[in-house]
């Protein structure tokens, strides 16, 4: 397609794998969809962190707490016709896809879905609109947050998205969250030693969509 | 926390941090893996322009700060937000207190926010009754330990992983295993059911946007969302310094403040919180948002002409990430809550002159966090700056009274420096180093031998040795210092055979003095000003294309500093100083790039030498490849590691904080020794002192000279 920029692809691919995200690209969202549901098959069990009463749970994982017996998506952003295919798709696997109340899985889910409106490729950012708490949620509590990009919507550096994160916030009397996101969390905290996976996801895959 | 009050307390606590081993290998391996990872990230950006860009919106901001304000609480109150304003730390810890008492919250949770730990909120909550939790893991570690950061990005720095292990199985009560990974998933366990639990969560902010009234939170661990997220209400406690215009500004400032906090291209998360958003934990629930401004003293700040210039800092820690001192004590000696260079400021500031006394006393005057500075901060004026004012309101020292009444009468000084010479002569034993000194003299400066008073001053030889030059290509002046004047004036024949030799002729002009420095960092501001003038003048008349100084401590001094401290004087124009100014030139630069000297102007005898980039010749002057190119065409050029690294002299400072001084030089002089060169030659007679005094102590048999000696031994005469 002309739009995309394949200097600036390359460059976002680049960068956000130096921060250890995964970055995949899929020709179409049926292709994404599949990508998100063979990994959330393939991934750990999740670990509950907290308590989550009536939760049927599993053996203990890495670190010591229970894990999660069902698979859990969510997928709170995504128009109708889009949650439905995947929906569908997970409902075959037997994976819970959630688009609300996320808030009761707190203690944390397998995988969290966010759809970027832009990428900045200097530094491999997303830029998410996140007002809608679901959709902040599901980037926060999942162990792998994937974030769906459109090769057309990378800019090459943070002020060239200043007008879209104008826009994301908006002008009003609504309030506005929007988030940068850059790989998975991660801390130096303890003698300066890098590590992933604090308080948000443990990884991080980008899927660079082909519009 | 405590701030010392005399030398001698300050001193046993930095005897402690010296001797903590732990500390020592942590901020060691962090200075250096920082300054490696820091040169990578910065290539791909363009540095000094988006710094120069900070500078610029930050001091508009700061200039139009009461503006931002109304502008960013009209467009927050439009969104929702109740936005408040504290006079004082006190004010902004009782409104959030009553904020948390109307909204009826009893657990808080926090993401990390110096200006919390500047109205030391958490005491206030506590003592209200409300369950605080801290939930950034280094400040989480440090609530466990009843402790308080020692760096502002990174807090619990002077922690080793066997500490927080110990500290993790007594809150678990299950036995941690000293494994960082480990030991993070244990705060990732612990934390999450304090956010769920949370009824209030209070951040800070790193830009607070006036075009949209937006906050900012730049965070890597995702707490910072947790907390703005899982509870009903979210508090911010904001200083006023942190408005800005526009979405665009922080865009830029983006690019630079995780790069020169943690060696990050960006963080994993930025926050853009616009108002409050639906809260899904009850039906049709809505968040309630507080914004809490605190002043604190930031309004008088801002229009202070001098100090403003610390409203540019956003808090990126990289002042601190380079200091030399810090890398040997770290924050919590240097500091009282803000630390590293920027602290010595805000601690005068924000804290008070009775914290900041001795405090503001420990910088080196190296000039590593200027360079760095996101803002472009002149941090060593500022803590100079700071310097005089305490000694404005009479907070000044025995030494600093001293050395100004004999500094700035010159005939004085300079005859006590003559009496020295001779007064001497017991402990020299005819060698430059004074041998005998008596041992109470010596106690903790017997790192190094101590450099004699030279038998003749440099203007004492001048009438017999200033060579005739007929056809001169220029005319130049010599600016001789103190140290080169009567310590080392062979340093300066040197010069002067060169340039002879390269059909230059030279003046020196008898009535210069001290260029003031040493004045400068005791805080003696009219004295400065007086041995300025005297200087200008002394070279007002002369006529010389360039004036030449092989001191680059003085001669950053003159080319820096003089306009700040003769701005607006009564007795000197603006354009004589300017003109002064801009003559000074270094030896390095003017043989480099003024006379344009090639290697065969000289005899390469491949003697082996390294270099030692003296902070003034490096930092200030920015002229330190001049130096290298010259030591190749004359020598085999043998780099040094940590090259730029300041050795420890700084003039006053190794008086005041010997101890600190002995462990820069001790590792400045291991670095030169493993390079296995002949000699070392540098740009500064300061340095010479330091690191000849302690190669000589050391007997390792390497030559430490000036580079003037060097090139004076291998310039071909024309
Ligand atoms: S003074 Fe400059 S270097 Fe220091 S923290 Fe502030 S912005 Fe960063």
């Amino acid at each position: 397609m002309s739009n995309i920029n394949p200097e600036l692809v390359e460059k976002f691919t680049a960068m956000a794998q130096a921060v250890a995200a995964t970055v995949a690209e899929v020709p179409s969202k049926e292709d994404a969809f599949k990508y998100i549901v063979d990994l959330c098959l393939s991934k750990d069990p999740c670990e509950l962190l907290a308590d989550e009463p009536g939760t049927e749970k599993g053996p203990l994982g890495p670190n010591r707490v229970p894990t999660r017996v069902q698979r859990v998506l969510a997928a709170p952003s995504l128009n109708d016709e889009d949650f439905a295919l995947l929906e569908n798709l997970c409902q075959e696997k037997g994976i819970l896809c959630l688009r609300d109340n996320v808030r009761k899985y707190a203690a944390g889910i397998d995988i969290g879905i966010n759809e970027a409106v832009a990428g900045v490729a200097a530094s491999g950012t997303c830029l998410c609109p996140t007002t809608d708490e679901d959709v902040r949620l599901a980037g926060m509590i999942s162990e792998i947050s994937i974030v769906i990009l459109k090769k057309s919507d990378i800019y090459p550096d943070l002020p060239s998205v200043a007008g879209i994160m104008r826009d994301a916030i908006g002008n009003g009397p609504e309030g506005s969250f929007t988030t940068l996101i850059t790989g998975p969390s991660r801390t130096a905290d303890i003698e300066c030693v890098g590590a992933v996976g604090v308080h948000g996801p443990l990884m991080m895959h980008v899927l660079l969509l082909e519009a | 926390m405590q701030a010392p009050k005399t030398y001698g307390e300050y001193s046993k606590e930095i005897d402690e941090a010296l001797n903590d081993p732990q500390l020592r290998k942590t901020l060691d391996k962090y200075a250096i893996t920082y300054r490696t990872n820091r040169a990578v990230v910065m290539r791909d950006i363009d540095e000094a322009t988006l710094i120069h860009e900070i500078a610029e919106f930050k001091d508009e901001a700061a200039a139009h700060m009461e503006e931002l304000y109304q502008q960013f609480k009209a467009e927050a109150e439009k969104r929702g937000v109740h936005v408040y304003r504290a006079a004082t730390a006190a004010e902004a810890n009782q409104l959030i207190s009553d904020i948390a008492r109307k909204e009826g919250v009893k657990r808080i949770v926090k993401s990390k926010s110096m200006t919390s730990e500047e109205t030391q909120l958490n005491h206030k909550l506590i003592a209200d009754g409300y369950v605080v939790d801290e939930t950034d893991l280094g400040e989480w570690i440090l609530q466990l330990r009843h402790e308080t950061p020692s760096h502002m990005v990174m807090p619990a720095i002077h922690l080793s992983r066997y500490q927080v292990a110990e500290d993790f199985s007594k809150v678990t009560q299950v036995k941690q295993d000293p494994d960082i990974d480990r030991l993070v998933k244990v705060a990732r366990v612990q934390l999450r059911r304090k956010f769920i639990a949370g009824d209030m969560g209070i951040t800070g902010c790193n830009f607070a946007i006036a075009e949209c009234g937006a906050i900012t939170t730049v965070t890597n661990e995702g707490n910072a969302r947790m907390v703005e997220t899982m509870p009903r209400v979210h508090t911010v406690l904001v200083g006023l310094d942190k408005l800005v215009r526009t979405i665009d500004d922080v865009m830029i400032a983006l690019q630079i403040l995780p790069r020169n906090a943690t060696a990050q291209r960006i963080t994993s998360y930025v926050s853009w919180v616009c108002g409050p958003t639906k809260w899904k934990g009850s039906p049709d629930g809505q968040k309630s948002m507080h914004i809490v401004f605190l002043d604190n003293g930031r309004t008088k700040v801002a229009k202070d002409p001098i100090f403003k210039q610390v409203f540019r800092c956003v808090r990126c820690g990289a002042c601190t990430n380079v200091c030399p001192v810090f890398r040997l004590i770290g924050g919590h000696k240097m500091g009282y809550i803000y630390m590293g260079a920027i602290g010595l400021i805000l601690t005068y500031l924000y804290h008070g002159e009775d914290k900041a006394k001795i405090l503001s006393q420990n910088c080196i005057g190296c000039e590593s966090c200027h360079h760095v500075c996101s803002g472009g901060i002149d941090l060593p004026m500022l803590i100079r700056e700071v310097r005089n004012r305490l000694v404005d309101d009479g907070d000044g020292n025995a030494m600093g009274s001293l050395m100004k009444i004999v500094m700035t009468n010159r005939k004085m000084f300079h005859n006590l420096l003559r009496f020295a010479s001779k007064a001497q002569r017991p402990f020299t034993a005819g060698t430059q180093f004074q041998r005998h000194l008596p041992m109470i003299f010596m106690k903790k400066h017997d790192f190094k031998a101590l450099p004699a008073i030279a038998e003749k001053a440099f203007r004492d030889q001048w009438g017999d040795i200033a060579p005739k030059v007929s056809n001169p290509k220029y005319r130049v002046a010599l600016f001789a210092g103190c140290a080169e004047d009567f310590i080392y004036p062979e340093q300066l024949v040197a010069a002067v055979k060169i340039l002879a030799a390269c059909n230059v002729a030279v003046d020196f002009p008898m009535d210069q003095t001290c260029c003031g420095l040493p004045l400068g960092m005791m805080g003696q501001r009219k004295a400065v000003q007086t041995v300025a003038r005297q200087n200008v003048r002394a070279f007002a008349d002369g006529n010389y294309d360039y004036i030449i100084t092989l001191c680059a401590s003085c001669g950053s001094t003159l080319k820096k500093q003089y306009v700040n401290y003769l701005a607006n004087d009564p007795d000197i124009s603006y354009g004589v100083v300017t003109r002064f100014q801009d003559k000074i030139i270094d030896l390095s630069s003017f043989l480099r790039d003024v006379l344009d000297l090639k290697p065969e102007d000289f005899v390469n005898t491949h003697e082996k030498v390294t270099f030692h980039a003296s902070c003034h010749q490096c930092r200030a002057l920015k002229a330190a490849d001049k130096s290298r190119e010259l030591i190749q065409d004359v020598a085999d050029y043998v780099p040094c590691f940590e090259e730029e690294v300041c050795c420890g002299f700084g003039g006053t400072y190794s008086v005041k904080f010997p101890i600190i001084s002995k462990e820069i030089i001790t590792k400045k002089v291991k670095n030169i020794a493993e390079t296995k060169a002949e000699r070392v030659v540098m740009d500064c007679p300061g340095c010479v002192l330091q690191i000849r005094g302690a190669v000589e102590k050391e007997k390792l048999g390497i030559k430490v000279t000036h580079l003037s000696e060097l090139l004076a031994d291998k310039i071909q005469p024309k």
